[in-house]
Order: C-alpha cells, then structure tokens, then sequence
C-alpha cells in the first residue's frame, strides 16, 4: 500500500502552457488531477463526492467578471473545497472583484510551484496521518470485509484526503472514536442494492432480505472495525472514557450532506468487493473525521504481540 | 427448554451464531440487550450458558452478567463473553463477575462448538 494519502483535485486551468505544469506538480505531490470541459463543471461537482479541492485560474473564463461568477457559483454550491487560484503577476488576492475574494483560499504563480505546495499543505493536507495509522485501518477493514464477504475480492484505493462532505450511496453508519489522541468518528458509505445483491448471491432462498438486512450487515462491519481500531490503537487509554465536549452534527437528506461542524478535511478509504463470477460488485466509503481532537505526536500502536494474544474467534478460557 | 442464551444487538451476530450452534444440535434462544437477556434468563430455568456482548445498547454485557450474579443470584450458569473488547480491564471485569471464557469476534464457531457442548451438558 502506498504510505502518502492522496487528495483530488479539480483543475480548471485551461492554459496550455501550464498544463504539463500543473501535471507535474501533481504528480510529484500525492494530487490526482481531474480535468473538466468548459460548461460541464457544475454537473461534476454534483457527480463527484470526494474531491479535497480546486485548482483554478484568474483566465479560466474570458472576463475578470466571469471568471469570478464561476468562482462564486462554485464556492456557493461547496464551499467546503478550497479554491486556488493562479495568478499571472503576483501570489496574493489582492485586484481580484473584491465581490469574488472571499470564495478563494489562497492565491498562486506558476513560477514558484514551491509556493503552491505550501498551500496545498496548508488547505489539502493539513492534517498529518501516521504511516502506522493508514496500514493499520487498511489490514483491519480488508481482514473484516474478507470475513463478512466470504469468497468475494475486496481492493482498497489508496487512502485519499477529502474536503467533500457529500454522501455517497444511500445509508451510512456512524461510530465514534474517543482516545487521548483522537476523539472523533468513523463513517462507512455504501449503496443499498449491490450490497443486498451480494448478500443474496449464495442464498437464492433468502428472498426475505431487505434494506434491513443490508443496515444489519453494515452495523456489524462498523462494529467490528471500531473494536479491532480500539484494540490496535486505543487499549485501555483512560482517556478514551472521560466525557468531554461534543458538537453537534447536522445530516440534510435532501442533499446528501453531512457536516461535523469542522473545517476539518476526512481521511477516506475506498473498498470494492466483487463477485468475480458473476462481475457484480458493491463500494463501501470508509472515512475518519477527527472532528474533536487530533493529536498525532499522541499516536501509539499498541504491540500486536499484546492484542494478538489471543486470535479473534478463539475461545480464552478464564 | 433452551440450552444456550446468545445475547447481542447486532441481528447479523445472533442469526449467525445461532444458526450455527442450532446446526451443531444445540438449543439457543437470543436476546437484543442485557436487559432483554436477563429477562429471557430468568424465564427459562433451563439455560446452562450464556453467549453475550459486550457493547449493546440498554444495558450492556458487563453489566448484565454481574446481575446474573448479584441480583438473579443464579451462580450455576456458564457465562462467555463474544465481543470486539480485548482489553485487559474488561476481561478482568468479567473475571470479577464469574465470567468463564472470552471470544474477540468474529465469530468461530468450529473452534468453540464442543466447549459449547461441555458446558451445557
């Protein structure tokens, strides 16, 4: 598995001259560039939920005043993902319609990329995630979902930092995680029909599943990863059970959002089992917000000689 | 009469353990919390083991199984925990509550089906 996070970006920069640029520049920082036609950038952003930002130019449109309509009706629509713009004279705001500034994070020139990847830092990738951490949540849901999906492939994406705050498919769990370096949630997001079709793909006779069988399965996946990531990460922590503040959450059905009232971006992990047999296939969205505490230089794996002591599924008898 | 008690909120754990346990020629009835399980216990003088979570809503696992021996008294029945915890506080806990054996899910059930038997027989 690949160590770094990636994060996707969508570029609306049509210069030619700074495509293979900008190319590059993501190539050479964990970015996956998204490149959009002309016209149809609304309908992507409605179709993509897991973007961490844009990349914009001052020249995307053939006016100051229209490429700062784009910029606004883009912002209007998520404003959670940071636009960036390039500039052709000087890395700042500043000359920008003063109406548009506000829906920009940050400013840049294609002469000094260097520039560039400090706000990428600073807007993208601004939470650090440990090495250990990444690996960590990969082995435990690939271990769990090859246990609930018996005879089915599962391949995991690698990791990538989301600012979208979209919803992807039509249920989701929710599980919080509380340590003295964490406290925040875990969320899993699927698509009801190709999980229920792979639940049924062994059983033709159990023509009484239903979405409830599906928000069963989903609950006891959520379970046992958070009890593996607690066993793995958490222990024992004292920390873990002292109530502290909380923020509300707020879910809008009617656009598929969900906001943990944090700017914060969300570490996401992308599953796919599928059915070689017959080609079906089910997408399962992992995401970690630590909404309330990241404390990364608190992190600590607990020795998995201590939490493999004893093989899961093996009796311990007292 | 029942011989197994499995108590857990998830469906999914109940269908699967007790389907298993049924295969394997045991009698098991479920329960969706501590509460409902200390309710199905004292209904049925006849289970000898108790399958049960830890984190579930209502009343948890831990709780449930120091009732059976506090408050329900009974001291007899065989009490295994089927849970996500391993931490050592929790198993200690249970030790303390009469706890007899601890299972980190998933579920196993061909390495833990004659133990089962032993102790409802």
């Amino acid at each position: 598995m690949n160590d770094e996070p990636v994060s996707k970006l969508l570029v609306l920069d049509d210069g030619p001259s700074h495509a293979r640029r900008i190319k590059q520049f993501c190539d050479e920082n964990h970015l996956v560039p998204l490149k959009v036609r002309k016209g149809s950038v609304m309908s992507v952003l409605r179709t993509n939920i897991d973007l961490g930002g844009i990349l914009y130019s001052e020249n995307y449109e053939d006016s100051p005043e229209e490429t700062a309509r784009v910029a606004l009706e883009i912002h209007a629509a998520r404003p959670e993902l940071p636009i960036i713009i390039r500039r052709e004279r000087q890395a700042t705001l500043a000359g920008l319609p003063d109406a548009s500034q506000h829906a920009y994070c940050a400013a840049y020139v294609a002469s000094d990329m260097s520039a560039l990847r400090k706000v990428i830092d600073e807007y993208i990738f601004c939470l650090m995630y440990p090495n250990a951490l990444l690996r960590g949540i990969a082995e435990i849901t690939e271990a769990v979902l090859a246990g609930q999906f018996k005879g089915l492939k599962v391949a995991m994406d690698t990791p990538y930092i989301v600012h979208d705050r979209v919803i992807f498919g039509e249920l989701f769990s929710l599980i919080q995680l509380e340590s003295s370096w964490c406290r925040g949630y875990m969320m899993l997001q699927t698509e009801e029909d190709p999980l229920l079709e792979l639940i049924g793909r062994d059983a033709p006779q159990n023509l009484g599943a239903t979405f409830r069988s599906v928000n069963d399965l989903l609950s006891e996946i959520t379970n046992l990863i958070w009890g593996s990531f607690k066993n793995r990460y958490i222990g024992d922590d004292k920390a873990a059970a002292t109530g502290r503040i909380q923020i509300p959450l707020v879910v809008n059905h009617k656009h598929k959002y969900i906001s943990f009232g944090t700017e914060n971006p969300q570490l996401c992990f992308r599953f796919t089992l599928t059915d070689e047999g017959t080609g079906r296939s089910s997408t399962l969205y992992e995401r970690f917000i630590f909404n309330l505490n990241w404390s990364p230089e608190d992190f600590k794996e607990i020795a998995p000689d201590t939490a493999e002591l004893v093989d899961s599924g093996e009796l311990e008898l007292f | 009469m029942a011989q197994i008690l499995i108590v857990d909120d998830s469906s999914t754990v109940r269908d699967e353990v007790s389907t298993f346990l049924k295969n394997g020629g045991l009698d098991v009835i479920t329960a969706v919390d501590g509460k409902d399980g200390l309710v199905k216990l004292k209904g049925d003088p006849g289970i000898k083991l108790v399958v049960c979570d830890v984190n579930m809503p209502n009343m948890d696992g831990l709780t449930m199984v120091e009732k059976i021996r506090g408050e329900l008294g009974n001291k007899t029945v065989n009490l295994i925990m089927l849970t996500t915890e391993s931490s050592p506080n929790m198993k200690e806990r249970g030790k303390a509550a009469g706890v007899k054996g601890w299972i980190v899910k998933p579920f196993k059930g061909a390495s833990v089906l004659e133990t089962f038997k032993k102790l409802v027989a």
